[in-house]
């Protein structure tokens, strides 16, 4: 009996550090891009821009920036935020969820590893959604389905430019007024 | 009384105001620890009408000034390797940059120090009046030499560039010869900043951000901090100024230079201050500097401020608007261009993470009549250096590449006729009229080569030593960003690294050894579990 009770919490401590150790993993995702940071980043704002279902850039965020005007270094990242208000708005209007407005807007990572190399770092909102409810499931399922066109990076498209915010914010930011959230 | 001492004060500060407004900008910027001020020279309180007028005053008291200068590059455009014989030096290396400057004197002399290089063939580079003293000397930012203008600056108010409606006054020689000083990181980078054509273009770690850099891009020269001019490591010596990219030290002195002892190395090294055993609380890293310069690791990317341009590809040039004008296309950051009709295709980029490779100090150049590798990539300047020859440090460089003409028929680089003097209505010009046939042509008659008018595109490539923009310590390499089997020194061979390398005997041994100590453990804890239930 006690060599079954000690089966069992080895089998449970087992698959709970194997768990934490994969959810990192499971709950981000990283790709590499073609491009450059800054091209990465316009390819990626167009994309959000033509993509429809009320998308719309809200802000586009440069921590190395900070860090820069800190007197240190940092290799580039920037940070698309993009937002829509058809499916920001019933996650905002109901309480139990309300909190998840942590996660607005909607932002995807553009940085370069010591590797020389661009990536693009997003949630995994189709995990993350399941988590909370049918509610949140549905509706990050399909923010999934629209992340994924935003990241397509087709070579024979030409070149369009970043879309700096207007009203620039601190050394570290950046953040535009925007629209969406 | 106390209007008597109001008055008193008020007259004070008013004569100490008009000391400080006579008070020439050279002395001002100085703080006045120069011992002559040159606006009170008499041979300079007069009108002058040409640089050459100038220099001609300045060599009344520096009698030896432009005899030293003849003998740098700077003035000579030209060095020869001893070690290989090449003939090296501006008027002869070809790039894959703007590529070269034979038919182009008029515009590339903007970064001459003389006047009047119309031709490097036939440029007299005997003359004493032609060396341009003001052009490393001028405190004041006023003097600029405008390309086309064959190494003079405006002496008359001039549209430029030419048919654009703006407009340069001419320089005021009296007040910039009155206001001469120290080279600064303004003058020197008036040049070295600009390289290539524009702002950040050649170097990848020398650019305007250099003027008053913050601490993060350059702990030397932070401009709040401990700002070095150019010159605090480039210690000059009758005007010959060391460090070279044409014979850069691979491995240094391992000893700081110090005053009263005979030096001999270059004073534009790290070691030359620092050492060669800088780490005073991590003493392990100072194992690494007998392979490893100090770059490698302080510099962690290049062109952190702005970006760099990392490839160029003049194949693509001379594309036209519909109604056959010049036309530039933005890239992505919309700060730089991504086309340029005169130049062709190019590619920024910021934070730059290195190549490395090791290197010796020896340089070696494809020049013009060398076979181009029309199979691959063309080699326009190759650093040499191994782990063995016990003379090389891994450094870190940028590499540019880009695309450039060749002939098809003697298989070597081509020379493009680009630019022409201000004013110069010159139809074999590149810029002018967008032929190729015409441009090369022109191009082969200056350099003297042969060109039988057939020609095609080849890949070249360029390297650059990384030695500018230190970062602060903090921000050096941590030890995994070259420890690791994908990390920066992948590529590099010749050497043992910890972690990115192994030895498989080693290895397996280790492992049989764990193995042995695994099935000891579990012997040892068998035979006492047994004997505990057996004495049971």
């Amino acid at each position: 009996m006690l060599k079954i009770i000690g089966s069992f919490i080895a089998g449970v401590v087992f698959t709970g550090i194997l768990a934490w150790n994969m959810m990192g993993g499971l709950m981000f995702n990283e790709r590499e891009s073609p491009f450059g940071v800054e091209e990465t980043v316009a390819r990626i704002q167009q994309n959000i821009q033509t993509t429809g279902k009320g998308w719309a850039l809200s802000g586009l965020r440069n921590p190395a920036a900070a860090v820069k005007a800190d007197g240190g270094n940092a290799l580039p990242v920037m940070m698309v935020e993009a937002c829509s208000t058809k499916y920001s708005g019933p996650i905002l209007n109901e309480d139990s969820v309300r909190f998840l407005s942590i996660l607005m807007p909607c932002k995807i990572s553009i940085y370069k590893k010591n590797d020389g190399k661009v990536y693009i770092g997003t949630m995994n909102a189709g995990l993350l959604g399941q988590m909370f409810g049918p509610l949140v499931g549905g509706i990050m399922k399909q923010v999934a389905e629209d992340q994924q066109k935003f990241l397509v990076m087709d070579p024979s498209k030409p070149t369009p430019q970043i879309q700096y915010p207007k009203a620039a914010g601190g050394s570290g930011g950046g953040s535009g007024g925007g629209s969406g959230c | 009384m106390k209007r008597a001492s109001i008055l008193i004060a008020l007259l004070a500060g008013a004569s100490l105001a008009a000391g400080a407004e006579t008070q020439p900008a050279a002395l001002a910027k100085a703080g006045g620890a120069s011992t002559a001020d040159h606006s009170r020279f008499i041979e300079l309180q007069k009108i002058f009408n040409s640089g050459p007028e100038v220099t001609k005053a300045c060599l009344g008291c520096h009698t030896e000034a432009a005899k030293q200068i003849h003998r740098t590059k700077h003035w000579t455009w030209e060095w020869v390797n001893p070690e290989t014989g090449q003939k090296l030096g501006k008027r002869n290396v070809v790039n894959n940059f703007c590529t070269a400057v034979p038919s182009n004197e008029k515009f590339c002399a903007a970064c001459h120090v003389g006047y009047g290089m119309e031709n490097a063939k036939t440029f007299d580079y005997g003359s004493e009046t032609a060396v341009d003293c003001l052009v490393c000397h001028d405190t004041t930012g006023s003097y600029k030499k405008l390309p086309g203008l064959a190494g003079h600056p405006a002496y008359k108010e001039i549209e430029y560039p030419p048919k654009s409606g703006k407009f340069v006054k001419p320089v005021d020689l009296g007040k910039v010869a009155q206001s001469v000083g120290k080279t600064s990181r303004a003058t020197c980078g008036a040049c070295h900043f600009l390289g290539g054509g524009g702002d950040a273009v050649k170097h990848g770690d020398l650019d305007t951000s250099l003027k008053t850099p913050p601490r993060y891009l350059d702990v030397h020269m932070d401009a709040k901090g401990l700002n070095f001019s150019c010159a605090t490591c480039h210690a000059t010596q009758g005007h010959d100024i060391p460090g070279s990219r044409y014979t850069p030290t691979g491995k240094a002195d391992n000893a700081p230079l110090m005053r009263g002892r005979q030096n001999q190395g270059n004073p534009a090294t790290c070691q030359s201050c620092h050492g060669a055993a800088p780490h005073k609380t991590k003493a392990r890293l100072n194992s690494h500097t007998e392979k490893i310069a100090c770059q490698t690791c302080h510099i962690p990317q290049f062109a952190r401020a702005q970006p760099t341009k990392m490839s160029w590809d003049w194949s693509t040039a001379g594309k036209l608007t519909p109604d056959g004008k010049r036309m530039t296309i933005k890239d992505a950051s919309g700060h730089h261009d991504k086309y340029d009709s005169n130049k062709g295709d190019f590619v920024y980029e910021s934070d730059v993470v290195p190549t490395y490779a090791w290197l010796n100090g020896k340089v070696k150049y494809t020049l013009l009549g060398d076979p181009v590798n029309v199979n691959g990539v063309t080699k326009i300047n190759e650093y040499l250096g191994s782990a063995d020859d016990g003379q090389s440090r891994i450094w870190p460089l940028k590499v540019f590449r880009g695309k450039q003409p060749y002939d098809l028929e003697n298989g070597s680089l081509l020379v493009p006729h680009t630019a022409v003097g201000y004013g110069e209505k010159d139809d074999s010009a590149f810029w002018i009229n967008y032929k190729w046939e015409e441009a090369l042509k022109a191009g082969a008659n200056a350099t003297g080569r042969p060109f039988g008018g057939k020609f095609d595109f080849v890949a070249t490539e360029m390297s650059w030593p990384i030695t500018h923009m230190v970062a602060p310590k903090a921000d050096a390499l941590s030890c995994t960003q070259c420890h690791s089997r994908s990390g920066r020194l992948a590529t590099i061979d010749g050497v043992y690294l910890p972690r990115r390398d192994n030895n498989r005997l080693i290895d397996t041994l280790g492992w049989l050894a764990a193995l042995a100590a695994l099935l000891g453990v579990a012997i040892h804890g068998g035979i006492r579990v047994y004997l505990a239930r057996k004495g049971n």
